[in-house]
C-alpha cells in the first residue's frame, strides 16, 4: 500500500511465475499478479464478469464482503450508449471525477471495491454478434440502445480517460460462434489486429497507469504469426506489453514454441470454457487467468454448483456413480433441506442460509434467489481454482484432472428456476425463440380486466412486484387447504 | 390474561413484550420508549420494512441488519401460499427459513384477501371467496390465521379482522365489521397457542366514524392485548380524516403498549403520526419505489432514471449515512453515486438493491432522528425542520399537516 508504485504505476503490476510444471506435455503453471493497493491474485483463477459494471446481483458491498474475486471484467459496450433524445451526450461515465479512495475514473464510477482490479474491455463476454462488420478503423459494439460504431480512435481515449488497471486492445473479432472463418477473413483479422494495437500505443499516453494485454485473435498460428513475432520482438522488450488476452488458448502450444520470450507474461483467456472439464485442458494449455460466462449463466437457472476438484469419496466402494456439476435448487426436494447448497462449501449463502431458503426465493421469484446463488457459484469456483494450485504444488495436477474427468458429468444440468428478465443489451433472440420464462400470473378466470391490482405492468418477470394472485400450481383449491391457509368448504355451492 | 406488571409507572410487561416508557414530548403527544420483543429489543418510534415473502426485495437479511432494522413485517398471505404451513413447520418458522435472528410481524393475512379478490364475501365464521384458479369456494377464519402465524412464528402477530375501506358510505356494514372485529379477536385470542412467545395485537377499526372508533378502542383494550393497533387506515381517505382518527384513538389507548399504525409510510405522514402519539408505522412504498428507481430524501424524491441525473456524480442524498451514501473515503462506504444509480436503474437488479437500502435507512433514520427529538425534547423544531426542508419556500405545506400538528401544538407557520 505504499504510495512508491504511483511514481510508475504501469510498472507497478507484476506477475510472477512461481512454478511452471512441463511434466507430461503439460504447459500448467502456478503464477502470482499483483498490483499496489490491489488483492494479490494467485493463478490459474479467474476474474469475475460484471454486467454494467456490476456483478450480476452483487451489490460493491458485498463483492469486497463476500467473494474472493480479485478483478473484474467490464466491456465498454456498457457505458456508451446514447439515449434517443440525447444523442449527442457525451457518456457520463468520462467525467467521473476521482477520490483519493477511488483514483481511477473506472473504479470510481461502478464503485467497485478498491481491493479489487478492473479489466478493461470493447465488448461483453461473450459479445453479440453485429449485423455490421468491422471497419479498418471502427468496431460494432451492442450498447443496451442498440447497435454502435465504437472507432479505435474513441476506444483508445477510453482507456486513457478510464485508467482501467488493465486494458485489452481492440481486436478485429466476428462473434459469429464457431464458424471458422476464412483465411482471407483470418488473415484480415489478424492485420487489423495488428495495426489496431500500433495505433493504440501510439495513443495512448506514455505514463498510463493501464497494462495492456495484447490481444490474440481466433485464428491459426500461422495466419497472425507476424503479428505474433512483432509482439515478441518489437513490443515485449519495450516493454509495451504487460500480458497476453487469448481468444482461443489452443494457439499456445505454437506461440509458446515459436516465440519463448513471451512465456513470463500472465495469459488471460476470453474464451468462455462451458464446463470445469474445459477450463481444465485449458490450464494445461497454459491458461493463467479465465473469464467464466457460465457462472452468470447457472445462477441465474437458479442452479448451485456442486463440484470440487477432488470428488467426494464413493458412497459405496462398488457404486461408480457420476456426479452433476450443479443441483437444481427449484426442484421440490429442496423445499424442507436444511443444508448448504455443497456440502462443505463456507461460503455466505451456505453458513447464513440453507437450500430450502433458496427454493422458497425461487419459487416465490425473489430477486435474493440469485445474488445468494451467484455468491455461492463464484466461491465454489474460488476453491475449485485453490485447489487446482495447491494441485500444482504438489505436482498432482494431471492426476486429480484425470479424476475429476471420470467423475463427473460433462454438462450442467438444465435448470428449471425462473430466470431474471433477459436484458435486451445482454440477450438478442433468434427468429421463432420461445418466451425464455413462462408467462407469469395470468389472469383469473372469470375477471373481466386483465390488469392486475396494485401492479405496475412489466414489473413482474423482473421479479421487481410481489404476485398478488397466487399462480396456477400454487393456487389451487387443494393446495390452499393443504398449506394451511384456508379450507376447502364442503357442500357449499358453486356460484 | 395479558396481566399487566406494573414494575414502574413507566414500563409494563406481558408475558412476550416489555414496554418501557422512555420520554414524553411537552408539547405534542408524541413519546419515545423501549419495546422488548422476543427477539431482542427495539427503539420506538419505528418504521418497519416489509419483506413480503421473507426477503427485504434482493437485501441479505446481514444488509438489512446494517440498515439499523431489528423488526420486519412477513406477510402472512404470502408465506401461506409459498413456502406453505407445512414447510414452515419443518423447517421452524419464519426466523429459521429466512436466517433472520432479529423481530419479525406478521399481518393477518385477511388484508389481501378482501383487496385483491373480488369475490370474496366476509360472514361470521370468516373471509368466504373462490380459489382463483379453480373456483372451488373456500374459507379464512380467525383459526387458520392465528395457525398459520403460529407456525410463522412471529414475534408480533395480528388478529384477523373485518376490513372495510375507510371510505365506505355504509355505516350499518362499517359497524357489523368493527363490531365482528371484537369478536374476531375473541376467536384470535382463544385459538392463539403460544401466548408466550408471541405478541398478538388487536387492530381498532370502525372507518373514520370517530364515535364508533372509541367504542371499538373501549371493548379491544379491555381484552388486553400486549400492543394496540389502528387498522382500516391508508386506504384513500383524505389525511384529515386520517389524522383524526389516528388522534382520536390514540388519546384513549393505554399509555404503555405500543400503538402500530398500519399500512403508512410516507415521510410526512410518520412525523405527523408521532406527533399524535403513534409508534409502529409499516409500508412496501420505500421499497418498492426503489425499485422503480425512485430516492428519498430530506428533501423530496429523486427520480433517479430521470436524464438529469446521467452526470451527476453526488452521493444518493448528502450527508446521509447509509452504506451507499457515506462519504466515499470514509470505511466502509460503497460510494455510490446518482449517475452509477441512474447507468443501472431498470436495467441491472443491482440498482434496485442499492436504493433499498437507501430508502430502508432513510425510513429508519427518520424515526431514529424523531426518537432523539422526543428524548431532547425538541420534537417541535424538528417538526418544523424537517417540513422546511420538503417545502423550502415556506409555501404550500399540506394544510392536513398543519391542521393537524396545530392540533397538538405546532404552529408550523410560525
Amino acid at each position: 500500500m505504499t504510495d512508491e508504485a504511483e511514481t510508475n504505476p504501469a510498472e507497478a503490476m507484476t506477475f510472477e511465475v512461481l512454478r511452471s510444471a512441463l511434466i507430461d506435455g503439460s504447459a500448467a503453471r502456478l503464477g502470482r499478479l499483483a498490483l499496489a493497493g490491489r488483492k494479490t491474485i494467485d493463478t490459474p483463477n479467474f476474474f469475475a464478469l460484471t454486467s454494467r459494471g456490476v456483478v450480476p446481483h452483487i451489490t460493491p458491498d458485498n463483492v469486497d464482503k463476500h467473494l474472493d474475486t480479485g478483478g473484474v471484467y467490464m466491456a465498454l459496450e456498457d457505458f456508451i450508449e446514447r439515449p434517443q433524445q440525447h444523442q449527442k451526450r457525451q457518456p457520463p461515465i468520462y467525467d467521473t471525477p476521482t477520490t483519493k479512495r477511488h483514483p481511477r475514473p473506472l473504479h470510481s464510477f461502478t464503485a467497485t471495491p478498491p481491493s479489487v482490479m478492473t479489466i478493461l474491455g470493447a465488448r461483453r463476454i461473450p459479445a453479440v454478434a453485429s449485423p455490421m462488420g468491422n471497419t479498418n478503423t471502427s468496431v460494432s459494439v451492442f450498447t443496451s440502445q442498440g447497435f454502435q460504431v465504437l472507432t479505435t480512435k474513441e476506444y483508445h481515449q477510453a482507456v486513457a480517460t478510464l485508467q482501467p488497471d488493465i486494458a485489452i486492445p481492440l481486436a478485429d473479432l466476428s462473434h459469429h460462434g464457431p464458424v471458422t472463418p476464412t483465411s482471407k477473413r483470418a488473415l484480415r483479422m489478424a492485420e487489423r489486429t495488428d495495426e489496431w494495437l500500433g495505433s493504440y500505443l501510439a495513443d495512448l499516453p506514455s505514463l498510463s497507469k493501464t497494462a495492456t494485454y495484447a490481444p490474440i485473435p481466433p485464428v491459426p498460428f500461422p495466419i497472425q504469426w507476424e503479428y505474433l513475432s512483432r509482439l515478441s520482438e518489437d513490443l515485449l522488450p519495450l516493454k509495451k506489453i504487460a500480458g497476453l488476452a487469448l481468444y482461443d488458448p489452443d494457439i499456445l502450444p505454437d506461440l509458446l514454441t515459436a516465440h519463448q520470450n513471451l512465456t513470463p507474461l500472465p495469459r488471460l483467456s476470453l474464451s468462455a470454457p462451458p464446463t470445469p472439464h474445459h477450463i481444465l485442458r485449458h490450464i494445461a494449455l497454459g491458461t493463467d487467468i479465465f473469464t467464466l460466462p457460465f457462472l452468470n449463466t447457472v445462477s441465474d437457472s437458479g442452479l448451485a454448483l456442486t463440484f470440487s476438484l477432488t470428488p467426494p469419496p464413493p458412497t459405496s466402494p462398488s457404486s461408480s456413480q457420476i456426479l452433476p456439476l450443479a443441483t437444481d435448487l427449484s426442484t421440490p426436494q429442496n423445499a424442507t433441506s436444511l443444508t448448504p447448497l455443497s456440502k462443505n462449501c463456507t461460503c455466505y449463502a451456505c453458513t447464513a442460509h440453507h437450500a430450502a431458503y433458496i427454493h422458497h426465493l425461487l419459487s416465490a421469484r425473489e430477486m435474493l434467489a440469485w445474488t445468494l446463488l451467484q455468491m455461492h457459484n463464484h466461491a465454489v469456483l474460488s476453491q475449485f481454482f485453490a485447489d487446482i494450485r495447491a494441485s500444482l504444488l504438489s505436482n498432482t495436477f494431471t492426476e486429480k484432472a484425470a479424476l475429476f474427468a471420470r467423475s463427473y458429468e460433462p454438462e450442467f444440468p438444465a435448470g428449471m428456476g425462473e430466470r431474471p428478465r433477459a436484458r435486451g443489451y445482454q440477450y438478442k433472440s433468434a427468429g421463432g425463440d420461445g418466451k425464455r420464462n413462462r408467462p407469469a400470473w395470468e389472469k383469473f378466470e372469470g375477471d373481466g380486466d386483465k390488469k392486475e391490482v396494485g401492479v405496475e405492468p412489466g414489473t413482474r418477470s423482473e421479479g421487481l412486484e410481489t404476485p398478488l394472485v397466487p399462480d396456477e400450481v400454487d393456487g389451487t383449491a387443494a393446495a390452499l387447504d393443504h398449506m394451511g391457509f384456508a379450507e376447502i368448504e364442503h357442500g357449499a355451492e358453486q356460484k | 390474561m395479558w396481566a399487566v406488571k406494573r414494575m414502574a409507572s413507566t414500563s409494563a410487561s406481558s408475558a412476550a413484550l416489555t414496554f418501557e416508557l422512555v420520554a414524553k414530548c411537552s408539547t405534542t403527544r408524541a413519546r419515545a420508549s423501549v419495546m422488548t420483543l422476543p427477539h431482542g429489543p427495539v427503539n420506538l418510534p419505528m418504521f418497519m420494512p416489509v419483506a413480503t415473502q421473507a426477503s427485504l426485495k434482493g437485501l441479505t437479511p446481514e444488509q438489512l441488519e446494517g440498515t439499523g432494522c431489528r423488526l420486519c413485517l412477513n406477510n402472512t398471505y404470502h408465506l401461506g401460499l409459498k413456502p406453505g404451513q407445512e414447510v414452515l413447520d419443518a423447517v421452524g418458522g419464519a426466523h429459521k427459513l429466512q436466517g433472520w435472528n432479529h423481530n419479525i410481524l406478521t399481518d393477518s393475512g385477511g388484508f389481501q384477501m378482501v383487496s385483491l379478490l373480488k369475490l370474496a364475501t366476509v360472514t361470521e365464521e370468516g373471509v368466504r371467496f373462490l380459489s382463483p384458479h379453480d373456483g372451488t369456494p373456500m374459507l379464512l377464519t380467525p383459526e387458520h390465521s392465528i395457525s398459520l402465524q403460529n407456525s410463522i412464528g412471529s414475534d408480533i402477530i395480528m388478529q384477523l379482522d373485518d376490513v372495510l375501506v375507510t371510505t365506505s358510505p355504509d355505516k350499518v356494514r362499517m359497524r357489523e365489521a368493527m363490531e365482528r372485529s371484537v369478536r374476531w379477536l375473541d376467536r384470535c385470542i382463544a385459538a392463539h397457542k403460544n401466548p408466550d412467545s408471541q405478541n398478538l395485537f388487536c387492530i381498532i377499526q370502525g372507518g373514520l366514524d370517530l364515535d364508533m372508533r372509541r367504542e371499538c378502542c373501549k371493548e379491544m383494550v379491555a381484552r388486553d392485548t400486549p400492543g394496540i393497533a389502528i387498522g382500516g387506515l391508508s386506504g384513500g381517505e383524505a389525511k384529515d380524516d386520517f389524522c383524526r382518527v389516528v388522534g382520536a384513538c390514540n388519546q384513549l389507548l393505554p399509555e404503555l403498549k405500543p400503538r402500530y399504525v398500519m399500512g403508512i409510510g410516507y415521510p410526512e405522514d410518520l412525523v405527523v403520526s408521532v406527533a399524535l402519539g403513534a409508534d409502529m408505522f409499516d409500508c412496501v412504498w420505500p421499497t418498492r419505489t426503489a425499485r422503480f428507481g425512485n430516492a428519498i430524501t430530506k428533501d423530496g424524491m429523486l427520480n433517479l432514471k430521470r436524464e438529469k441525473y446521467a452526470a451527476d456524480f453526488g452521493p444518493i442524498e448528502d450527508g446521509c449515512g447509509c452504506p451507499c451514501c457515506r462519504p466515499i473515503d470514509e470505511e466502509g462506504s460503497m460510494g455510490i453515486t446518482r449517475a452509477f444509480v441512474h447507468h443501472n436503474a431498470a436495467k441491472e437488479t443491482v440498482a434496485a438493491h442499492l436504493l433499498t437500502m437507501h430508502n430502508v435507512w432513510y425510513q429508519l433514520n427518520l424515526m431514529r432522528e424523531a426518537r432523539e427529538a422526543i428524548i431532547a425534547d425538541r420534537f417541535p423544531a424538528f417538526v418544523r425542520e424537517f417540513f422546511g426542508r420538503l417545502y423550502p419556500d415556506g409555501q404550500g405545506y399540506p394544510s392536513w399537516a398543519v391542521d393537524a400538528l396545530q392540533g397538538v401544538g405546532i404552529d408550523l407557520n410560525s
